[in-house]
């Protein structure tokens, strides 16, 4: 099935962006699932998830597929730092969701992995979100597990 | 009672961290856990406090091995967003350097595999080769690890001596091609220890996101630079080794293969390489916008996503690395293989965990 086709049964009447680097779709609503079982059917290969901090506490969840060779970025968007989980159909999201999960603390709703893939064992998911509010000029360090729950009280 | 046995972080077999916990029926493995994140540096975090000149250093620094592809990806994508033009002299030095860089990673690797199953005289040979090819590198750059060539619009330095990069890559070539692929992919020793072990069928393949060479050893024909090309590779005739076994051999032989066809590549792309400019006269600033871009690395695709508000800094750098995609397929590797081959098996996909980790 062509890029085209895709796009068109999983967000009919929306018109996707074609750039130089890929077909873009804003899609907020976008059935993530539905997106997923239809492109593991297809064979076609997931790239990643990029997560990026909106507007208002939302985040965007860009879900990249590469389709016979052409990059499909389907923009969607979480409001409450809950998404649901692709995982158990496409294993290739397992480790690109568990990061997201550790840097922006969205919680991806049907995982059966919550372990941290990047931040230590027992850390606060949210290491970037945590980091963006302590400031533009914050030292990462500052903001690390070990200050964190020294901050909370727990041992330093 | 089935034990597991967890190896890592720090392995006997490779210098980078990484866990992995493997349960045993008798001698052969029926699950295994990975853990990384152990060299977890937040360079993604680090580079929306950078200016995009300091990203490109910065970026540089993802990895050791293929310093290259970082940069070459990350101004990729800034140009992109930036609509900016390559000159065609840079966009032939860009193919140079990454077809450089993919065969001192693909002979490293080489190297490591050949170590971990005892061949030490092949250790030695591909450590030799891969020291030229340094030399090559060292005499385009002036530098043997981070080259510092790429920038957004162009790339940093020229290639004074076209002669003398062909001189030297078809001494390499020639090298690899008499003593060191015949050796590696028709050596009884090579193909007993490693025919029929770690298979990763095309199915799980592609149903985990394999990349690179390890999905070519799967029957998978997937290369960016023929799917999706990019600078000059269009313009370049060159051929993508796949196998459809899916072992540690099959693998071996993908990368032999594709140490030829960089040879090639570069051979070409130095005879065809224009006069003209190298960049623009200053860096560019950077509109508002997002983009993606894609290269094949050494170890497959390489994937950044950049982010600008039109200011100095990026709003977000998303930085994805092969190794984060194959990592995940030793586990399909693993079932029903000798804890023995364990090591093998797992750098067979030429790990990378500095990139992983980022």
């Amino acid at each position: 099935m062509q890029a085209d086709a895709i796009i068109t049964l999983l967000a009919p009447g929306l018109v996707p962006t074609k750039q130089t680097d890929g077909v873009w779709m804003y899609a907020p609503e976008l059935d993530v699932r539905a997106m997923a079982f239809l492109m593991v059917g297809e064979e076609k290969r997931f790239v990643t998830i990029t997560a990026q901090p909106a507007e208002a506490g939302r985040h965007r969840l860009i879900y990249h597929w590469d389709v016979d060779g052409l990059l499909v970025n389907f923009s969607t968007e979480v409001a409450d730092g809950r998404a649901v989980s692709i995982a158990d159909v496409c294993p290739a999201a397992d480790w690109a969701e568990r990061e997201t999960r550790d840097f922006y603390a969205i919680e991806f709703e049907g995982s059966t992995d919550r372990r941290p893939l990047m931040v230590l064992p027992g850390d606060e998911p949210g290491f970037f979100n945590r980091t963006r509010e302590a400031g533009h000029d914050a030292d990462p360090a500052k903001t690390s597990y070990l200050d964190h729950t020294a901050e909370k009280g727990g041992a330093k | 009672m089935s034990p597991t046995i967890p190896m890592g972080p720090y392995h006997p077999a490779l210098d980078g961290p990484f866990k992995i916990d493997v349960t045993c029926e008798g001698e052969l493995i029926s699950t295994s856990d990975i853990r990384v994140g152990f060299n977890f540096r937040a360079i993604e975090w680090l580079s929306e406090r950078k200016t995009y000149t300091q990203d490109v250093a910065l970026f540089e620094r993802v990895c050791g091995i293929c310093s290259n592809v970082h940069t070459l990806t990350f101004s990729r994508a800034v140009e992109a967003i930036g609509g900016l033009e390559v000159p065609e002299r840079a966009q032939y030095i860009r193919v140079i350097v990454a077809e450089a860089e993919r065969l001192h990673s693909h002979l490293l690797w080489a190297a490591l595999a050949c170590s971990i199953i005892g061949f030490k005289t092949l250790f030695m040979t591909c450590m030799d080769l891969r020291e030229h090819v340094l030399d090559l590198l060292e005499s385009i750059s002036g530098n043997r690890i981070n080259y510092a060539m790429n920038r957004p619009g162009g790339v940093n330095r020229d290639i004074k001596d076209p002669a003398g990069v062909i001189r030297a890559v078809r001494a390499i070539g020639a090298t690899a091609g008499k003593e060191l692929i015949p050796v590696l992919t028709t050596d009884v020793t090579v193909r007993a220890r490693c025919s029929g072990v770690g298979v990763l069928t095309r199915g799980d393949a592609i149903a985990f996101g394999a990349i690179g060479p390890v999905a070519r050893a799967s029957g998978i024909d997937q290369d960016i630079r023929t799917a999706a090309p990019y600078e000059a590779y269009g313009r370049l005739s060159f051929e993508v080794p796949v196998r459809h076994d899916g072992d540690v051999f099959a693998r071996i032989v993908v990368r032999s293969l594709e140490i030829i066809e960089s040879c090639k590549l570069i051979e070409q792309a130095v005879e065809m390489m224009p006069e003209g400019p190298l960049r623009g006269d200053n860096f560019p600033k950077i509109p508002e916008g997002e983009a993606c871009a894609r290269i094949e690395g050494p170890r497959g695709e390489v994937f950044y996503y950049v982010c600008s508000d039109g200011s100095q800094t990026p709003v977000r750098v998303k930085v994805r690395t092969p190794t984060f995609m194959t990592m995940p397929t030793v586990r399909p590797m693993l079932v029903g293989q000798t804890l023995t081959d364990l090591s093998l098996i797992q750098a067979s996909i030429d790990p990378c965990y500095s990139c992983t980790d980022r």
